[in-house]
């Protein structure tokens, strides 16, 4: 059974619950029992209750014998990310100026997966309210990739990437920004996707940068990511941004190959930096693909090489607005000073850490008098050449393939002391969020180190079906999705 | 002259030679059920932090939702003073730290508000005249600080969020006003509008109605603007007007000295009754307005706001025009009795009911008003409602019974729900107009008069009013007023 | 390309931050290389295009019906205050 549990994918062990094969008190005492054995190495949860998991999972159970129908989800743990707001548990967003704090409400994704049965297992690590690529700027710990705990596991839903690989989990909730999912997801050899901007309901995400922001599902396959996104995706009223149009991935369109599709491959933007055994896999992904009947051709993207630049004046200005509620007069700590504009300055200067200060200052400064229409103003008008260059390109073909990452996980600590170079690694992914158009990193295979490889898939907005399906075409020609990370498998027989 | 007359003259002087430059920024409180962004009510007075929620408390994670009324009320007010609706409008984050402004930042709008343009009609100076409006745009309310002040040994802000989220519109007039008194009259007829529209009480010692004065002053015939100053904290229509007064010899003073005026913001000390330099001396103020990304721009079609426009309330100009017109009153009396919808509306049915609209609105300003300054009464609150006093009047203006009659009858009205008619005959308050009754009293009154008799007989024709005022005396006010006339005559000719 | 370290700390009175006099070296120098970074959008030719703040923009605005809805947090939200005197959420003097 527990050899079942390790390997079954999300689907089936939702199924089977749903047929009373398994309780969903036994998914859950499986899949505790491996956190408890790897969580506090890998530093994947910032808080985990389970007592509170367990009862999740009886309440499951017992609305399966009163007769209720429930979700392809019922019984299946999912991770939550910590800047999901749940009601009565911590939420901390991985900084210390939420320490303790309980919000007195649940995020709509929260309430949606309570409803079909799925169970939390818990809260996971993130770099400071998603600010990150490597969940180093967590003010707490930080968290390991499985594959190599030297290395990071991306970030900011590092803790969410990883739990998924270390199998304490076979789903988990993380938020995308400028990459947050997909770049964990590809250093963790998982599944990621950042789904069309408003496709998920941002009440309850704590904000980041509020038009850039979306929550998005991690698994290790295909089918499994398509029911996650569903259990999730939908009009919110609480949102104003969040969209009708967005419709549920249906299982049977994710089946149906590669056959017919048009694969885009924007060469201008895949350059030198880009790691040669990535520049591989995308190749030998790019031929599988054509021999599965998909036709390959160039597309253009000729701004998204200032998309670093556009994300990082307004990524940060959205993000200093944000984050001006954290004052210290109604939530998280409060240090002491003077008068209020003292304990101000105590309260933000001790509860954040260095990257959030840094780019609190970087997005005041572009939203500055004098200094808006040159930075912020102007990014929000590069921004829209960066979306045309996507809608024009998505004309002329059905997704765009490319890199996630530059390189597979980089080692803890390599990058941390040079800002800059951090935030060259989301080459990849920022085009994609600028734009608000879905893309999903799914696994391509491994470096010679042993390290995973992933690729990302682009596509037209509400279209995260057709992303899917050609995930789920790769996975039929060369399946990744079943090695359990060694260094974890040897931990959990102790 | 003496020094101090002297002195006045000088400054009187002074006054004169230069013009007063006055814009105002108005806050309403729009009176919906609910907050701008949130389902928490609005309700004025409510035990602190009771009507707040995660959004309007800003706690992380929430979002804004839009209240479709504060959008339609915005509208109405633009339409009603005649500006040009924006098809596209959008939000914007106004960023600043403050205790009970629980994001950082306000909701409000920036380069593109809602409403452009419009203008108020004020009486000044025995002339009408046009005061332009800027724009309007909708924005939230902050909540509300209790600072330490006049509370013995505490070092402390008190913050309550009830109010943080409520629905406001700013208001902002172009520098077209030109006196304290100017100031006053716009702050009078923008509140009638928005109380007749019903979109905003217009309370300013409430707090539902704001004011901030940008003051300047320049010498008549310089067309540049002289500096500014703002002043804040005046809670009155009042002390508006004597801020700006006061304001305008400040800065008149200085600039006669040779000085220059500062630009600053000054809070008004209404106990004082001067305008006082801010002590937190703030930085600059740097908002950094940037488009509010969780809100989409709103976006109005032309047949949305039509649907609007079909619904507002006939306006206090236009009212007033048409009662002018209608019952051949006086612009004052239309002024007085427009003050509210529900006035004009008791005034209307009064003056129809009477078939004599100069008469009911004698009655309606003087009697009524009278009565209801006394007691504080609401006008639907008054007990004498539009048909009997329609009665009444319908009854002295066709000389049925005396004017002093009639305000007999009023008083028994007030506490005795019958009509006119019946109280008439039940307090025996009928009038004597029998030629019998009314030759008697007519005797009797020239026989306890023979002077001023005998001026009349001689041709004295002003000494016959007071035998009239006799007369009515005589009789308690019951003889009919132009029979007894009659009955004066009859009985002076013929006891001549 | 350096940044003028009155204009950071200009901002981070806005911004409501203190900087730590030992950090401020290594701050100034890492916001100086990111400014220069996003320099080189000042080359690219934006003239005539519309600003995108928010992706959605063009669908119809969502409006709320004016009702008002209870909501129960009142108790848990004081509670979480830091500092709380009764009703009120209480804050050391504004100045």
């Amino acid at each position: 059974m527990s050899a079942d549990l390790l390997h079954a994918s999300a689907e089936a062990i939702g199924r089977s619950v749903v047929a009373k094969e398994r309780s969903a008190a036994e998914v859950a005492e499986f899949f505790l029992g491996r956190a408890s054995r790897t969580a506090e190495r890998l530093g994947t949860y910032l808080h985990r209750d389970p007592e509170r998991t367990l009862d999740a999972a009886r309440a499951v159970d017992r609305r399966i014998a009163a007769g209720e129908t429930l979700s392809p989800l019922a019984g299946v743990p999912v991770a939550l990310k910590d800047n999901l707001c749940t009601r009565g548990v911590p939420t901390t967003c991985g900084s210390r100026i939420l320490e303790g704090y309980r919000p007195p409400y649940d995020a709509h994704v929260v309430e949606r997966l309570r409803e079909a049965g799925a169970v939390s297992t818990g809260k996971t690590n993130c770099d400071e309210f998603a600010m990150g690529s490597s969940t180093e700027n967590s003010g707490y710990f930080p968290t390991r990739n499985p594959w190599d705990l030297d290395r990071v596991p991306g970030g900011s839903s590092g803790g969410s990437a990883a739990t998924v690989a270390a199998r304490e989990a076979p789903l988990a909730l993380g938020s995308d920004t400028g990459g947050s999912v997909r770049q964990p997801a590809a250093f963790c050899g998982v599944v990621g996707l950042k789904p069309t901007y408003g496709a998920v309901s941002r009440y309850g995400l704590v904000a980041f940068a509020s038009s850039l922001d979306q929550i998005g599902p991690f698994a290790r396959n295909a089918r499994d990511t398509a029911l996650l996104f569903n259990a999730i995706s939908g009009r919110d009223a609480r949102d104003s941004t969040s969209r009708a149009e967005a419709k549920p991935v249906m299982l049977d369109e994710v089946e149906r190959g590669a056959g017919g599709l048009r694969i885009g491959l924007p060469r201008d933007l895949i350059g030198e930096g880009l790691d040669p055994e990535i520049g591989a896999a995308l190749d030998r992904v790019a031929r599988s693909l054509e021999g599965a009947g998909a036709r390959v051709l160039d597309v253009s993207l000729p701004h998204a090489k200032y998309s670093i630049a556009t994300y990082y004046l307004i990524a940060p200005a959205e993000a200093s607005s944000n984050l001006a509620r954290y004052d210290g007069v109604r939530y998280g700590i409060r240090k002491p000073g003077r008068d209020l504009i003292d304990m101000y300055g105590a309260t933000r200067g001790a509860g954040f850490g260095r990257e959030v200060r840094r780019r609190i200052l970087l997005g005041t400064y572009a939203l500055s008098a004098g200094y808006y229409d040159a930075y912020y103003l102007r990014a929000m008008k590069v921004r829209t050449l960066i979306r045309k260059d996507f809608s024009d390109a998505l004309a002329r073909c059905d997704a765009i393939l490319l890199p996630t990452t530059p390189t597979p996980a980089f080692r803890l600590g390599e990058k941390v002391d040079d800002p800059l170079a951090m935030y060259l690694n989301d080459i990849f992914s920022i085009p994609a969020s600028l734009a608000g158009v879905p893309a999903l990193s799914f696994p391509a295979g491994f470096s010679k180190s042993a390290l995973p490889i992933g690729l990302q898939l682009v596509g037209r907005p509400f279209e995260e079906a057709t992303l899917l399906r050609i995930a789920r075409a790769w996975e039929s020609i060369e399946d990744v999705t079943d090695r359990v990370p060694p260094l974890v498998e040897d931990g959990a027989r102790a | 002259m003496s020094a101090r007359a002297e002195t006045e003259s000088k400054r009187g002087e002074a006054l004169a030679r230069y013009e007063t430059v006055v814009g105002l920024e108005v806050h309403a409180q729009l009176k919906t059920e609910s907050k701008i962004f949130c389902g928490c009510s609005t309700k004025f007075g409510a035990r602190p932090n009771t009507q707040v929620c995660p959004v309007c408390l800003g706690l992380p994670g929430v979002l804004p939702v839009l209240n479709e009324r504060a959008v339609r009320f915005a509208v109405m007010t633009g339409l009603a003073v005649g500006a040009e609706i924006a098809p596209r409008s959008v939000f914007a984050r106004k960023n600043y730290f403050y205790p009970d402004l629980p994001k950082g930042y306000q909701i409000s709008q920036y380069d593109r508000p809602l409403c452009i343009g419009g203008s108020v009609e004020i009486h000044a100076q025995d002339a009408w005249k046009r005061i332009r409006l800027v724009r309007i745009h909708l924005e939230e309310d902050a909540g509300k600080s209790l600072h330490p002040e006049g509370r013995e040994g505490v070092d402390t802000t008190r913050v309550d969020l009830n109010r943080a989220g409520v629905p406001l519109i700013e208001i902002v007039s172009e520098p077209d006003i030109r006196s304290g008194g100017e100031a006053y009259d716009y702050l009078v007829r923008l509140k009638q509008i928005l109380v007749y529209l019903d979109v905003c009480d217009g309370n300013m010692e409430e707090g539902s109605l704001r004011c901030d004065a940008n003051v300047s002053v320049r010498p008549r015939g310089q067309t540049a603007f002289g500096t500014k100053t703002e002043i804040k904290n005046m809670n009155s229509f009042r002390n508006v007007e004597r801020a700006i007064a006061f304001e305008t010899e400040r800065q008149i003073g200085i600039l006669e000295e040779g000085g220059r005026i500062v630009q600053e913001t000054l809070l008004w000390n209404a106990d004082k009754g001067t305008a006082e330099t801010m002590r937190s001396k703030e930085e600059a103020h740097d908002y950094r307005y940037f488009p509010e990304p969780d809100l989409l721009p709103l976006d109005l079609t032309p047949e949305w706001i039509e649907s609007v426009r079909a619904t507002l309330p006939e306006l206090p100009h236009d009212l007033r025009g048409r009662i002018q017109r209608e019952f051949e009153i006086p612009e004052y009396d239309a002024e007085v009795l427009s003050e509210t919808r529900a006035l004009a509306t008791y005034y209307e049915e009064t003056a129809r009911r009477s078939g004599n609209g100069k008469l009911a609105s004698n009655w309606v300003m003087t009697e009524v008003n009278g009565i209801r300054n006394k007691t504080g009464q609401s006008i639907e609150e008054f007990p004498i409602r539009p048909d009997r006093l329609g009665d009444l009047v319908r009854m002295i203006a066709s000389g049925t019974i005396s004017g002093k009659i009639g305000k007999q009858l009023f008083e028994l009205m007030l506490k005795d729900p019958e009509g006119p008619e019946t109280l008439v005959r039940k307090h025996g308050l009928l009038p004597i107009d029998d030629e019998a009754s009314l030759r008697a009293i007519a005797r009797e009154v020239i026989a306890a008069n023979p002077g001023p008799a005998a001026e009349v007989r001689a041709g004295k024709e002003r000494t016959f009013a007071f035998l009239v005022g006799q007369a009515m005396k005589q009789s308690r006010g019951r003889a009919h007023p132009e029979k007894i006339q009659d009955a004066l005559k009859k009985e002076l000719e013929e006891g001549a | 390309m350096s940044i003028d370290p009155n204009a950071v700390h200009h901002v981070a009175k806005l911004g409501r931050l203190t900087i730590d006099p030992s950090e401020e070296p290594r701050l100034l120098s890492e916001l100086a290389s990111i400014l220069a970074y996003v320099e080189q959008l000042q080359s690219l030719d934006v003239s005539g295009i519309e600003p995108t703040s928010q992706v959605g923009a063009g669908t119809k605005t969502p409006l709320r019906e004016d009702r008002v809805v209870p909501c129960d947090v009142r108790d848990e939200a004081l509670e979480a205050a830091p500092d709380r005197d009764g009703d009120y959420f209480r804050v050391p003097r504004v100045v």
